[in-house]
């Protein structure tokens, strides 16, 4: 950010261009009335980001829609006032709303893929939002244009012809942004604008983001979930909990000196990059409270660290705590301390130092999903290896065939070449012995925690089915099932409930119970914490990483989530395209990356810390290649900030795909030019 | 969050759940009182359906309530006993198709090919329509209750047959299914365990429409002639002798289709009932 925006922002900050005043927003159930917003106000003036942070249920994105009068059925609301220009929003009439939306505030959705037609053609869609506010047709086109080419979409006049189906995820936000940019709005609401999006796609529309508010001076309203994006891209920002706002201030201010416990925890909750694994994470206990039944007095305090009695009674009011930084909380309102958290514990491993024998063995396996004739090699020659009490990262963005390659190694997709070895013996041909081999030695730990549980059956009887494989039955099956449960942390007793009276996070630990029944000596993790809500992350990676420690398992860890990678990793590996790219211990690829594949996902990964805001970025170019037509060469050519695209002269990388090989400084990479990129890299 | 855990209860509660709501209630007792009706038709008539009076093709009166036909029979004896000869039909064939279709339906999650080859060629039985097949079917085993038995069987096997893969389809690629693999679990158990219980509510309401559409299917083949044959009753069969004498009594035909008509009434309102309890949320 440039200091002239800055300087002309505060200059109209005595006249917000939107002001939520004490708005109240409830929901009507059969089981009593829903208030998921109660009395928030915030302010947003012209030309800034403010980041409206929060987990699931915490309001935010009602409070987006009631911006927008757009409240879903049966959402009303209760009262307030939001103020745009000094208008009330609440007070005009729908004719009046429908000119307000898209023309002065417009809003961008988490999924790309659902906020477009699939039936429409991009170029369509835009001038659609151009000619409904009066826009003449001829002209429409001519603007779509130019507003894809200032979105950042290539070629234009033949992409504006192109159906969403025809675009990556990336590009298909890119157009919902044009979308709402259409007629230059001057508020853009973003709810989770990137958390559908890879971590390198998420850097581009990051970017797009912050030069747009430069080039068009337009405000953003950030909704996320991740601390990383809201230190990089915002001005303001507001915490929420339970429907309420419990902090707000300056982004620096907040990150610098929380005064709310929850801030402070869930900065500090989240694994961070730059720091080596070694320590528990320190996890909020509990989950969040579900809107319908919030706790009384400060709704957090069940989960607050520094709760007081008085917060158990009475509701904080949201106060100046500090200069220009507002928090609802009595213990820091008494000049009490609210970062003290429970110390974290140190953890203490021999395993990594001296690995036990190794349980899985990948070389050079291929996996096919395409047809025999037309083969689509989503795996494509990867050889790894993971030892007993040893965890393996593999990190990559979505296409990369990580999740083949587990699925590969479970046996649900058959191995196309090379070989398998699990427990001493090669399953490569994955018939009815080697498969009990695989079963009995790996399980797998799932993504979505909704998904991976059958809704119709109790968790007591998902446990003891896993164990009946096991060959635990009866009554013993009854007995071991609560252990496990118990194991993981849940109460032994719940073992007849069905799987939608948990939370994410207990379900997460159900999906893990079940992994452990037929005592595995190794899991495979593909997700496990990506689907959850930031405060429940901590308190799974901890169980992981105990559950390791406790019962000597191998890990292969498999996320997009570079941070958690490194948290708990002993070794890595990244994956491009259905190869790996770069392999070594954690301490060597995320300090010194040699690949440029590598450097470029580290310097993208947004950070819980504002002054990483400055550090120079690599914005990777473009799209993953699909595997299905990969490039010639190095598969990264065609992205890579080294390669054939910025030198000409580089032809090797066309021409000759670069080995798995160690490098100069004694890591190991797949690139001609390893290591040139490091240095930059290095935070 | 809060819901009541049985609303997953895969016992028959869940379904008897439709019979609490006026729709249900309504359904379940015409569709009692008429399957009593017919089946208790013997022990009332001991006379049988054959008993002549002397008045032929009588108008609807206090005394014969539906008429009499051309042989002097009371009309609603012979609806009921008619209705007899369609309920047993039915009864036999629905629960027949249902399982037989559903099987059919969730083969290919066993074996691929199998699956695949099994869909092609229900797809060639719907290419047919109905009565065509029905026919044809008839023209094969000739005229009587197993042949027709078979025609409706074979006729109800695609719906059925469909409804199961798409349950299959859309639950296969559910983590939980690939869960239940990596713990290395048979497929045929998994499709007993986790993929039949998802297709169970939706044949389950298809299963009271095709009961309706059965009755119809019979109806249908006994006015071509190819049905029931005389002199044993059936809906059809009666419809069939009626309209030949729409001109001398033109209301011969009305006592049979009412019968008709409020059984189909009745299924189709439990099918919105069942309906609206599986779909609950």
């Amino acid at each position: 950010m440039t200091s002239d925006t800055r300087d002309s922002a505060s200059v109209r900050e005595d006249q917000p261009l939107l002001r939520v005043e004490g708005l109240q927003v409830s929901f009507p159930t059969s089981h009593g009335v829903v208030r998921a917003v109660n009395d928030i106000s915030f302010e947003i003036g012209a030309g800034r980001i403010l980041g409206v942070v929060g987990e699931s249920g915490s309001g935010k994105s009602v409070t987006a829609r009631s911006i927008m009068r757009m409240l879903r059925a049966p959402g009303q609301v209760d009262g307030g006032k939001i103020m745009l220009h000094g208008r009330d929003l609440l007070n005009e009439t729908e004719a009046t709303m429908r000119d307000v939306r898209g023309k002065r505030i417009a809003m961008v959705f988490q999924d790309p893929q659902a906020a477009l037609n699939p039936m429409m053609r991009v170029g369509d869609q835009i001038a659609e939002t151009l000619i409904v506010h009066g826009t003449r047709k001829h002209e429409a086109r001519q603007r779509a244009l130019e507003l894809l080419h200032k979105v950042g979409i290539p070629d234009v006049e033949r992409t504006i012809e192109q159906y969403p189906h025809e675009f990556s995820g990336g590009m298909r936000q890119r157009v919902v942004i044009a979308i709402a940019l259409a007629n230059e709005a001057e508020l853009l609401i973003a709810d989770e604008p990137t958390t559908a999006l890879d971590v390198t796609i998420q850097a581009q529309i990051l970017k797009l983001l912050v030069d747009l508010r430069k080039d068009l001076g337009v405000a953003i309203i950030m909704i996320t979930h991740d601390m990383g994006v809201v230190a990089e891209l915002c001005d303001e920002m507001i915490v929420m909990y339970g429907g309420r706002v419990v902090e707000s201030g300056p982004v620096r201010t907040v990150f610098n000196n929380p005064q709310h416990p929850y801030t402070n925890a869930l900065l500090r909750a989240v694994p961070r990059i730059d720091t080596p694994a070694g320590h528990a994470l320190p996890a909020i206990p509990g989950s969040p409270p579900d809107p319908a039944r919030l706790p009384g007095g400060c709704s957090f305090h069940p989960r607050c660290p520094v709760a007081v009695e008085k917060c158990r009674t009475d509701r904080p009011p949201l106060e100046v705590l500090a200069p220009s930084q507002r928090a609802a909380c009595w213990v820091s309102a008494s000049g009490g301390d609210v970062e003290a958290l429970p110390m974290p514990v140190v953890r203490t491993r021999t395993t990594p130092e001296e690995p036990g024998k190794p349980i899985l063995q990948v070389e050079n396996v291929r996996t096919n999903v395409g047809k025999p004739r037309h083969p689509i090699w989503a795996v494509n020659g990867i050889s790894l290896e993971v030892r007993a009490g040893e965890t393996l990262g593999v990190v990559g963005e979505s296409g990369c065939g990580k999740s083949t390659l587990s699925r590969t190694i479970v046996g649900i997709n058959p191995v196309g070449e090379g070989r398998i070895t699990v427990a001493g013996r090669d399953v490569t041909r994955m018939g009815k012995e080697d498969l009990r081999t695989v079963t009995s030695t790996i399980q797998y730990v799932f993504q979505d925690p909704y998904a991976s549980l059958n809704p119709r059956r109790t968790i007591g009887q998902s446990l003891e089915e896993a164990l009946s494989v096991a060959g635990v039955k009866g009554h013993a099956a009854r007995t071991r099932s609560r252990e496990l449960l118990e194991r993981v942390g849940l109460n032994g007793d719940h073992l007849d409930r069905y799987p939608y009276a948990f939370s994410g996070g207990q379900r997460q630990r159900v999906g893990i119970a079940r992994a452990l029944a037929a005592n595995p000596k190794m899991l495979i993790c593909d997700e496990p914490v990506s689907a959850l809500d930031v405060s429940i992350q901590a308190q799974i990676i901890n169980l992981l990483e105990d559950l390791r420690d406790d019962l000597g398992l191998g890990y292969l860890f498999i996320a997009h989530d570079l941070s958690v990678v490194r948290h708990l990793s002993d070794r890595v590996a990244v994956m491009y395209l259905g190869r790996v790219v770069e392999m070594g211990t954690a301490e060597e690829v995320y300090g010194a990356p040699q690949h440029p594949y590598t450097a470029a996902l580290l310097s993208s990964t947004p950070e819980p810390d504002v002054d990483a805001r400055k550090r120079e970025r690599i914005v990777l170019a473009g799209d993953m290649p699909s595997p299905a037509n990969p490039p010639s060469g190095c598969p990264f050519r065609t992205r890579c900030p080294i390669g054939p695209l910025f030198n000409k002269d580089r032809e090797i990388c066309a021409t000759t795909p670069p080995p798995l090989a160690v490098t100069s400084n004694g890591q190991i990479a797949a690139c001609h030019f390893a290591g040139e990129l490091a240095a930059a890299a290095t935070v | 969050m809060a819901r009541e855990p049985r609303r997953f209860n895969l016992t028959a509660s869940r379904y008897l759940q439709a019979f609490r709501q006026p729709k249900g209630i309504f359904a379940a007792t015409v569709i009692v009182v008429l399957t009593t009706a017919a089946f208790l038709a013997p022990a009332v008539f001991p006379g049988g359906y054959d008993q002549q009076g002397r008045d032929a093709l009588l108008p609807m009166s206090p005394e014969h309530l539906f008429g009499t036909d051309e042989l002097g029979r009371d009309i609603l004896v012979r609806s009921l006993f008619g209705l007899r000869t369609d309920l047993t039909l039915v009864y036999i064939a629905a629960p027949i198709t249902m399982a037989v279709g559903t099987l059919l339906g969730l083969i290919g999650f066993v074996s691929k090919t199998t699956g695949t080859l099994i869909q092609r060629i229900l797809d060639v039985i719907v290419g047919f329509p109905g009565l065509v097949l029905g026919i044809c079917v008839v023209l094969v085993l000739g005229t009587g209750f197993p042949a027709l038995l078979i025609s409706i069987v074979v006729i109800g096997l695609p719906t059925f047959g469909r409804l199961a893969r798409a349950a299959l389809l859309s639950q296969q690629q559910r983590e939980y299914v690939t869960a239940a693999r990596t713990l290395g679990i048979s497929r045929s158990t998994i499709v007993v365990r986790h993929l039949l219980p998802n297709a169970v509510d939706a044949i389950i309401v298809q299963g009271a429409v095709f009961i309706v559409h059965a009755v119809f299917l019979e109806a249908s083949l006994s006015i071509v002639g190819l049905g029931i044959q005389p002199p044993q009753p059936s809906l059809g069969a009666l419809l069939n002798t009626g309209m030949r004498y729409i001109t001398q009594s033109p209301t011969y035909i009305l006592g049979p289709i009412i019968i008709l008509l409020l059984l189909a009434f009745a299924f189709s309102l439990l099918t919105d009932a069942l309906n609206e309890t599986v779909n609950r949320k």
